[in-house]
C-alpha cells in the first residue's frame, strides 16, 4: 500500500478492485446486522448467515417488546436540545473571540481552549453528585444541562468566524447597527456552514451517548435509544434476531444522514484539526 | 475619559457575549473539577456517607492515591489502558494507506459509465427477482456480489466518493449499536466470525502437522529474522537522522528504548529473566548510543535537543506492534506442531482472557481506519505542492522514495497530531466496550480505567478512589497535552 505514493491520480481495475474489498469488509457486518433480523428465534442461534424466510414481523415486534419509539423520542429530544443550546451559545461566545474587540479577550480564549483537554471522566463523578444535590437525577434536563456547554463549538465556530471579512462588520457598524443585529444578521447567516458541521457534530455525539444516561436515568420510559437496546442483550433474555432488528432500525437513519451531510462533516473535520 | 468608558463598553458587550456560554461552562465544569479534587482526598463512600447514614466526610491525603498505587488492580487496569492502544499504530498505517488509495482514485472516461450504468440496473434488477423468490444459503454471496457491482459502478462513477463514505461508515455508526453488533460477531457458537474460522484454521492445522518439521524451524527462523532486518533498518536510519543533524538526543533516546521494547519481551518470552533481559537489552543500547556519539558529526551544534522527535515516536510506534508481533513468533513458532497436533479452535473471542483485547482492537481497527483520521490524511496529501513529486520525478525516484522522502515527512505533523488524539482518547476509552461487550472480563482483561472509574464511582460507590483514579488520569492526559504543544506547535512551523 504504502510503496505507491501520491502519483498523478491514475486508476485502474486492480485499484478499483482493492478499493472494493476494503469497502465490503466495511459493509459486512451491517449485512450480517441486516439479515440476522429477518431471521427467526431458532435460525438466530445457527451461524448461518441466510434466513430461511424473510420475517418482515420481526421488526412489528420490536416495537412490542419495547418502547422503541418511545426511546427513538428521548434520544432525539434529548440530542435536539443539546445541539441547540451548544450552537446558539457557542456562536455567541465564538463571536466574542473573533469579532469583538476587548481587553483580555485571548487570554480568556486560550484559557477556554486548554479546558478542551481536560478528560470528561474527571468530571463526571461529582457532576452527578451535582445531580442529586439539583434534583435532576432521571430528569431530561440532568441529561442536557452538562453536554449544552462546551469548549469545542466555541472554537470551532471561532476558526470559522475568522474566516469572514472584517469589513462587513464594519459596514453595519456604520449603518448603525447594534453588535447584536451584526451577530445575528450578518455574522450568523454566514456562519451557516459552521453551525451545521457543529450540529452535526454535536447531534450525532449525543445521541450515541451511552455513559450519562446509563447512570442518570431510572425510569424505563426516559431511556435514550442506546440504553433501551440494551433490553434485548440482557441476564434476562437474549433475542439477537430482534435485538438486530432494533440495531438495524438505529442505524439506518445515521446513515441516511450521513450520506445526505457528509460535504459539511468532512469540512468541519479539517477546520477543527487545524489547532495543531 | 470617553476612551476609558468606551472600553468599559466594549469589555461588556464582549463578557455579555460570553456569558451563556461561560456560566454553563463554570456550572459543568470548572465546580466539578474543584470538587473532583477535592473528593480525591475524602474517604466518601457512598455506604457510609448517604442521606440515611451522613457520617462525616474525613480528609485523608493521599491515602487513595496510595491504596491505588498499591493495589496491583490498578496497575492491571492501567497496563489494559495502554495495551488496547497498541492497535493505534495500525490504525494510523489503516488510515494513511486508505487515503493514499483514494488520492489515486479518479473519474473513468464517460464512455465506461453507460455499460456500467446498464450492468448495474440489470443485477440490481435480477437480484430483487431472486430477493422476492426466497433464496437457499448460497444467497449471500450473491448479495455480496450485488453489492460489489454497485460498489464498482459507484465508485467509477464518482471517483472514489462512494468508497470514501463506505469507509466513514463504521466510524460514524460506532456507538452502542455496533458494539452490540460485534458481540454477536464474535460468539463462539452462533457469530459468523468463527463459523468462517474454523474451516480455515482446520486446513491450517493440517498443513502444519503435513511439514512438521519445516514449521517448527521455519517460524522461528523467518520472524527472528525479519526482526533483525526492521530492527537493523530503524537503526541504520537513526545513525543516518543524527548525522544529518535531523534527529537530536531526544530523539535518538527515544528511538533506541522504542527498540529495547520489543527485545526485552523477546529475551522474556525465551525465559530469560525480567532483570537480565532487560539489563542486556540496556548494554546493548547504551554500547549503541556510545558508538553513535563517537562518530565524528560533519555539523555543529545546529540541531535542536528535541529535533526529530515527532517522527521518532511515530515510527518507533509503528514498529513496536510489529516488532512484538514477530517476537511471539519467533518465541512461540517451534511449538506450533506441538499445539496444532489436536486441530486448531478457533478463539473464544470475548470469553477468554488473552483473546479479549485482541478482539476488541480488532473491533476498533474496522471503526477508525475509515474516521476522522483518514479524512485528515486526505487533506494533509492533498496540501503536498505537486512541485515535490515533480522535482523527485526528475531525479528518478522510485515509488518508495517518493513516500518516504515526501509524503511521508509531508504528513509528520498530521501524523503526530492524530497520534496524540489517539493516545488522549485511548487513555479515556474502552468504558462502552467493557460495559456492552464483556463486563470488563474474562477476569478483568478489559477492564480499562474509565470502566474501572465507573464501577468505584457509581456501582460500588467509592468515589473518594473513583476521583483519585480520574486524576491520574488527568495527570496523563495532560503531560500528553503539553508535549503536544511542545512539539506539535514546531512542527507544524517546520
Amino acid at each position: 500500500m504504502t510503496d505507491s505514493a501520491n502519483q498523478a491520480p491514475r486508476s485502474g481495475p486492480g485499484l478499483h478492485t482493492v478499493m472494493v474489498v476494503l469497502s465490503l469488509l466495511m459493509v459486512g457486518p451491517f449485512v450480517w446486522m441486516v439479515l440476522t433480523s429477518f431471521k427467526s428465534f431458532t435460525e438466530a442461534a445457527d451461524p448461518a448467515w441466510m434466513p430461511g424466510a424473510f420475517r418482515w414481523e420481526n421488526y412489528p415486534e420490536v416495537f412490542r417488546v419495547i418502547p422503541f419509539l418511545r426511546f427513538s423520542a428521548n434520544s432525539l429530544v434529548i440530542a435536539g436540545w443539546v445541539t441547540l443550546l451548544q450552537v446558539l451559545t457557542s456562536a455567541m461566545a465564538a463571536y466574542s473571540f473573533a469579532r469583538l474587540e476587548w481587553p483580555g479577550r485571548d487570554r480568556i480564549f486560550f484559557l477556554y481552549l486548554g479546558t478542551m483537554m481536560l478528560p470528561g471522566l474527571v468530571m463526571l463523578i461529582p457532576t452527578f453528585q451535582l445531580m442529586v444535590r439539583f434534583g435532576l437525577v432521571d430528569s431530561y434536563l440532568g441529561l442536557i444541562l452538562p453536554a449544552a456547554f462546551s469548549a469545542f463549538g466555541t472554537f470551532l465556530l471561532r476558526q470559522f468566524m475568522l474566516g469572514i471579512p472584517k469589513a462587513l462588520d464594519e459596514a453595519a457598524e456604520i449603518d448603525g447597527a447594534s453588535k447584536w443585529r451584526i451577530f445575528w444578521d450578518v455574522i450568523l447567516p454566514l456562519s451557516r456552514p459552521g453551525l451545521i458541521t457543529l450540529a452535526i457534530f454535536t447531534f450525532m455525539g449525543n445521541y450515541h451517548s451511552f455513559f450519562w444516561p446509563l447512570v442518570m436515568m431510572k425510569t424505563v420510559d426516559k431511556f435514550p435509544l442506546p440504553v433501551g437496546l440494551m433490553f434485548f442483550d440482557s441476564e434476562r433474555g437474549q433475542a439477537t434476531h430482534l435485538l438486530m432488528a432494533g440495531v438495524t432500525m438505529s442505524v439506518v437513519p445515521l446513515i441516511i444522514i450521513f450520506v445526505f451531510l457528509q460535504r459539511q462533516l468532512i469540512r468541519g473535520i479539517q477546520i477543527g484539526a487545524v489547532k495543531g | 475619559m470617553s476612551n476609558r468608558r468606551s472600553e468599559l463598553r466594549r469589555t461588556l458587550t464582549g463578557v455579555g457575549f460570553l456569558l451563556p456560554n461561560i456560566i454553563g461552562f463554570l456550572a459543568f465544569t470548572l465546580v466539578p473539577l474543584a470538587m473532583s479534587f477535592f473528593i480525591a482526598f475524602t474517604d466518601w463512600d457512598i455506604l457510609r456517607h448517604n442521606i440515611f447514614r451522613n457520617e462525616p466526610l474525613s480528609f485523608v491525603g493521599l491515602e487513595n492515591f496510595v491504596w491505588l498505587f498499591t493495589h496491583p488492580e490498578f496497575w492491571h487496569y492501567m497496563g489494559n489502558t495502554f495495551f488496547l492502544m497498541l492497535g493505534l499504530p495500525f490504525a494510523i498505517a489503516g488510515s494513511l494507506g486508505a487515503a493514499l488509495l483514494l488520492t489515486r482514485v479518479s473519474r473513468h472516461p464517460a464512455a465506461l459509465r453507460g455499460a456500467l450504468v446498464l450492468a448495474t440496473l440489470v443485477l440490481i434488477a435480477s437480484g430483487l427477482v431472486l430477493l422476492l423468490g426466497g433464496m437457499a444459503e448460497m444467497g449471500v454471496w450473491f448479495i455480496f456480489g450485488l453489492l460489489a457491482a454497485g460498489m464498482l459502478v459507484g465508485g467509477v462513477l464518482t471517483g472514489g466518493t462512494i468508497y470514501r463514505t463506505l469507509f466513514y461508515l463504521p466510524h460514524f455508526t460506532a456507538g452502542v449499536a455496533t458494539f452490540v453488533l460485534w458481540k454477536k460477531l464474535y460468539n463462539p457458537q452462533t457469530g459468523p466470525i468463527n463459523f468462517a474460522l474454523a474451516p480455515v484454521l482446520e486446513q491450517f492445522a493440517a498443513a502444519v502437522q503435513a511439514a512438521a518439521p519445516v514449521f517448527a524451524v521455519g517460524v522461528p527462523l523467518v520472524a527472528g529474522g525479519l526482526m533483525l532486518l526492521l530492527a537493523g533498518w530503524q537503526v541504520r536510519r537513526l545513525v543516518r537522522q543524527w548525522d544529518d543533524a535531523a534527529a537530536g538526543p531526544v530523539a535518538m533516546a527515544l528511538g533506541a528504548a522504542l527498540l529495547a521494547l520489543p527485545a526485552v519481551f523477546l529475551l522474556h518470552w525465551l525465559d530469560v529473566p525480567v532483570p537480565l533481559a532487560t539489563g542486556g537489552v540496556l548494554a546493548a543500547a547504551a554500547g549503541l548510543v556510545i558508538f553513535t556519539l563517537r562518530r565524528p558529526r560533519p555539523w555543529g551544534p545546529v540541531c535542536a535537543r528535541d529535533a526529530g522527535v515527532s517522527a521518532e515516536i511515530a515510527i518507533g510506534l509503528g514498529l513496536v506492534p510489529i516488532l512484538l508481533l514477530l517476537a511471539a513468533g519467533v518465541a512461540l513458532g517451534s511449538g506450533l506442531p506441538a499445539a496444532t497436533a489436536g486441530g486448531i479452535e478457533p478463539p473464544n473471542w470475548l470469553g477468554d482472557y488473552a483473546w479479549a483485547k485482541p478482539a476488541i482492537m480488532i473491533m476498533a481497527l474496522w471503526a477508525a481506519i475509515g474516521s476522522n483520521n483518514m479524512i485528515l490524511y486526505l487533506a494533509g496529501l492533498s496540501n503536498i505542492p505537486p512541485e515535490l513529486y515533480e522535482a523527485a520525478d526528475m531525479d528518478g525516484a522510485s515509488p518508495m522514495q517518493r513516500f518516504w522522502h515526501i509524503t511521508w515527512p509531508q504528513l509528520a505533523p498530521v501524523t503526530f497530531f492524530i497520534f496524540v488524539m489517539g493516545v488522549i482518547y485511548g487513555l479515556q476509552g474502552g468504558f462502552e466496550m467493557a460495559r456492552i461487550m464483556t463486563l470488563g472480563g474474562p477476569a478483568g482483561s478489559t477492564t480499562t480505567l474509565s470502566y474501572f472509574i465507573y464501577i468505584e464511582g457509581f456501582e460500588t460507590g467509592r468515589l473518594g478512589y473513583a476521583s483519585a483514579a480520574a486524576w491520574v488520569l488527568f495527570a496523563l492526559v495532560f503531560v500528553l497535552s503539553l508535549l503536544n504543544f511542545r512539539f506539535g506547535n514546531r512542527n507544524a512551523n517546520d
